[in-house]
């Protein structure tokens, strides 16, 4: 499907990368604009809205809260679930509600981005609950998704090690790029999420998909990790200056 | 003395005395680093008091809980916490010394009643039992106000100073359990009063200058008879 | 309960082993178990491979049929990949819909095939806008002794490799072409990371002693055509480059060996 995007894209003459700019004017190395409300909902114990470009998503946090069934909890700690779900306008094709096999493997993959910094043996037999919701959808939902969730599980109190930031990289035109929109996605050749911890420099979630050599997927994974940084201070400060205003 | 509170996200670097890092941190290669968002509170120990969490129950805890189930021989206690406490029947019969009827219990104690009561007992299993205060029953005529547990050190003050100042402003009968639960019980507008106040300093509970704020507002407050308030 | 002390006895154990340099089953870190591939055992589909890793058993099965084509490729053929972990292959498996792991199977090993573009979708079309083959690659876990995902991506790679395309059946005879068009091979080794060290090929409790791992899928020519990490922990980035390297490297193994 990502190749055939490329020779259809050379068929309708698209040029994803004119004069060294991408079609929206952007480098190679540049996210989207990036906007963060923390606490925007009333009944979460916790939440954030995030915009990542024209990706809307809301995160919102519930728990520790105790677990049912009962016979699924863990005695030792807290067990993280994450629901990644689009919103049936979110898409230009509207998107039938519920859950698709590729929301199924989001959302496992969202949660185990998020598990390495939860310190999950402070609420034994408890469940935390992440709900992220897709409003609007231009490529990067799941990567605009677990940013929200760190914020939102913060804002909730969560006892965590660190946050976790996340941003996708790709190949357009036979070029290494950071944070695809959705007509990048398209007709581009790979693209690849990823989540990390930004300052200890771990990897928590890797996808790709697509094809890239291994030096094309190393210079991703690099301009990913810069990414990461700058996001993570996009996220502290949206924290931060939440309780510096009264 | 004003304080400047520092606000703290997860992962924070805090400080190297590892000696004292306290509740809300973790160490980590010789550095103590921020567990929760919050405040920094390193007066003693090296704390982070978070602005929300759940309550997690201690024991000797004096908490609000209400009433959820009936499953004899217990209630089951809703505590605002992520766990279920419970109460043996037991403990309404002053020692068992009448026995509470099997169907019966309801007459003692029914669902959504609001009761006083201390954690007697807390175990690996997260199993919370609760032992009634005298006066346990919270009746007609009060009001419950929930706020985060982590705020409750805020509305009782430097020993005490702050609470005594509601109770004597607000003309309130005020009662804050750990739980983050308070009972008020006055007249209308006193009650009205005293909610507003409580509110105001769980919401402000992060910032420097806070008690002097809370006494010009409860003296600039007018009484009803007045046009409102300015 | 008793389940429970049992795996973290058995977690244990994997993990001291690994620190003396060691796995169960005596193999070098970098090993695969014993494979065996064999192709074309199920008469009804037209094409078929059972693989076995060690004691893990994979049957994948291939069957086409005419379909219609998805609107924003009208000329190219669909594949559809599905994996079933049937409740006879494990204690864990439970009966009912797709769980998160099947859908993460079928979805991984359906990115491999998708990113190396293995089959040539553009010669599986009949008639364009109207009429395509849909090539359903199903998954059928027989027996969970860990690492599906390989065994599963070698034995939709097997059992790709000489199909006849059903043409008769459907009275399509002479349209086109007789075998599925495939251009590549790629092969998916999975790799965990124990107590820091990388292991190739983890059987059920290596994959339940490990912190994380991570599925590397490369072509023919070494390029990538997919990744995907799995697990609760976070890896470094020089070891998720290793076990890049690694990934690829074995890949190659694999595919002179049985494809």
């Amino acid at each position: 499907m990502i190749q055939e995007g490329v020779k259809k894209m050379k068929e309708e003459g698209i040029e994803l990368i004119k004069d060294g700019k991408r079609l929206d004017g952007r480098g190679f190395d540049e996210l989207r604009p990036i906007k963060i409300e923390v606490g925007v909902l009333k009944r979460a114990d916790g939440s954030c809205y995030f915009e990542l470009g024209d990706n809307k998503v809301i995160a919102a946090v519930y728990g520790p809260r105790e677990m049912h069934p009962r016979h699924a909890q863990d005695a030792k700690m807290a067990v993280l679930k994450y629901r990644y779900n689009m919103a049936p306008f979110s898409v230009d094709e509207r998107k039938r509600p519920g859950p698709d096999r590729r929301s199924v493997e989001i959302s496992k993959v969202s949660r185990e981005a998020l598990e390495p910094v939860i310190i999950k043996e402070f609420y034994p037999k408890t469940e935390i609950d992440v709900y992220v919701e897709i409003l609007q959808s231009d490529a990067g939902t799941r990567t605009a998704g677990i940013n929200a969730a760190s914020i939102a599980l913060a804002d909730a109190g969560i006892p965590m090690k660190d946050l976790v930031s996340s941003v996708a990289v790709g190949k357009i035109d036979g070029e290494v790029v950071l944070d695809l929109n959705a007509v990048e996605d398209n007709y581009g050749e790979a693209d690849m999420p990823i989540a990390m911890i930004a300052r200890r420099n771990t990897i928590t979630a890797l996808q790709m998909d697509g094809r890239m050599t291994k030096d094309e997927f190393e210079k991703g994974l690099k301009l990913a990790m810069n990414a990461c940084q700058q996001i993570y201070e996009l996220q502290r400060t949206a924290l931060i200056e939440r309780y510096s205003e009264m | 003395m004003k304080r400047m509170y520092k606000v703290v996200i997860p992962g924070d670097f805090i400080s190297e005395d590892v000696n004292r890092a306290g509740e809300g941190t973790y160490i980590e290669e010789g550095k103590v680093y921020a567990m929760r968002y919050g405040v920094v509170d390193d007066k003693d120990e090296i704390k982070v008091v978070p602005f929300v969490g759940k309550y997690q129950p201690a024991k000797g805890d004096v908490v609000i809980g209400r009433i959820t189930e009936i499953s004899f021989p217990y209630w089951i206690v809703d505590i605002a916490s992520p766990y279920e406490a419970r109460l043996h029947m037991s403990e309404v019969t002053s020692g068992g010394k009448k026995r509470v009827e099997f169907g019966s219990m309801h007459t003692y104690l029914d669902i959504d009643d609001l009761i006083v009561a201390k954690v007697t007992n807390t175990d690996a299993l997260m199993r919370i039992d609760l032992g009634l205060m005298e006066d346990f029953q919270l009746g007609g005529g009060g009001r419950l106000i929930t706020i985060p547990h982590t705020k409750v050190p805020r509305i009782i003050g430097r020993k005490g100073s702050m609470i005594r100042m509601l109770k004597e402003k607000c003309n309130c009968f005020i009662f804050v359990a750990k739980n983050g639960r308070i009972w008020i019980k006055g007249k209308e507008e006193d009650m009205n009063l005293a909610s507003e106040v409580i509110l105001m300093i769980a919401h402000e509970a992060h910032t420097s200058g806070l008690t002097d704020r809370v006494a010009d507002f409860l003296n600039s407050y007018r009484r009803i008879g007045d046009t409102g308030r300015g | 309960m008793g389940l429970e002390i049992m795996d973290e006895v058995r977690r244990d154990y994997t993990y001291n082993l690994v620190r003396r340099g060691k796995r169960e089953d005596g193999r070098d870190f970098q090993d695969y178990r014993e494979i065996k591939v064999e192709k074309g055992i199920i008469k009804r589909a037209e094409g078929s491979a059972r693989v076995k890793i060690g004691n893990t058993e994979v049957l994948v099965g291939v069957k086409l049929e005419p379909g219609e084509p998805f609107p924003d490729s009208p000329d190219k053929g669909v594949i559809i990949t599905n994996a079933e972990l049937v409740p006879l292959a494990s204690p864990e498996f439970e009966p009912g819909p797709p769980n998160e792991d099947s859908v993460q199977l079928a979805r991984v090993v359906d990115r491999g095939i998708r990113g190396s573009e293995a089959i040539d979708l553009s010669k599986l079309c009949i008639e364009e806008g109207e009429k395509v083959w849909i090539v359903f690659i199903d998954i059928h876990v027989l027996d969970n002794d860990g690492n599906l995902v390989d065994a599963a991506a070698l034995g939709a790679i097997a059992s790709l490799l000489d199909i006849h395309i059903p043409a008769e059946r459907y009275g399509l005879s002479g349209k086109g072409e007789d075998m599925i068009p495939m251009q590549d091979k790629p092969v998916a080794v999975t790799m965990v990371d124990i107590g820091g060290e990388i292991l190739v090929d983890p059987n059920y409790n290596e994959e339940r002693a490990a912190v994380s791992g991570l599925t590397v899928i490369s072509n023919t020519d070494g390029t990538l055509s997919g990744i995907q990490k799995y697990g609760r922990e976070g890896l470094e980035e020089d070891k998720v480059s290793e076990m890049v390297d690694i990934g690829i490297e074995k890949a190659d193994e694999l595919r002179r060996k049985f494809l």
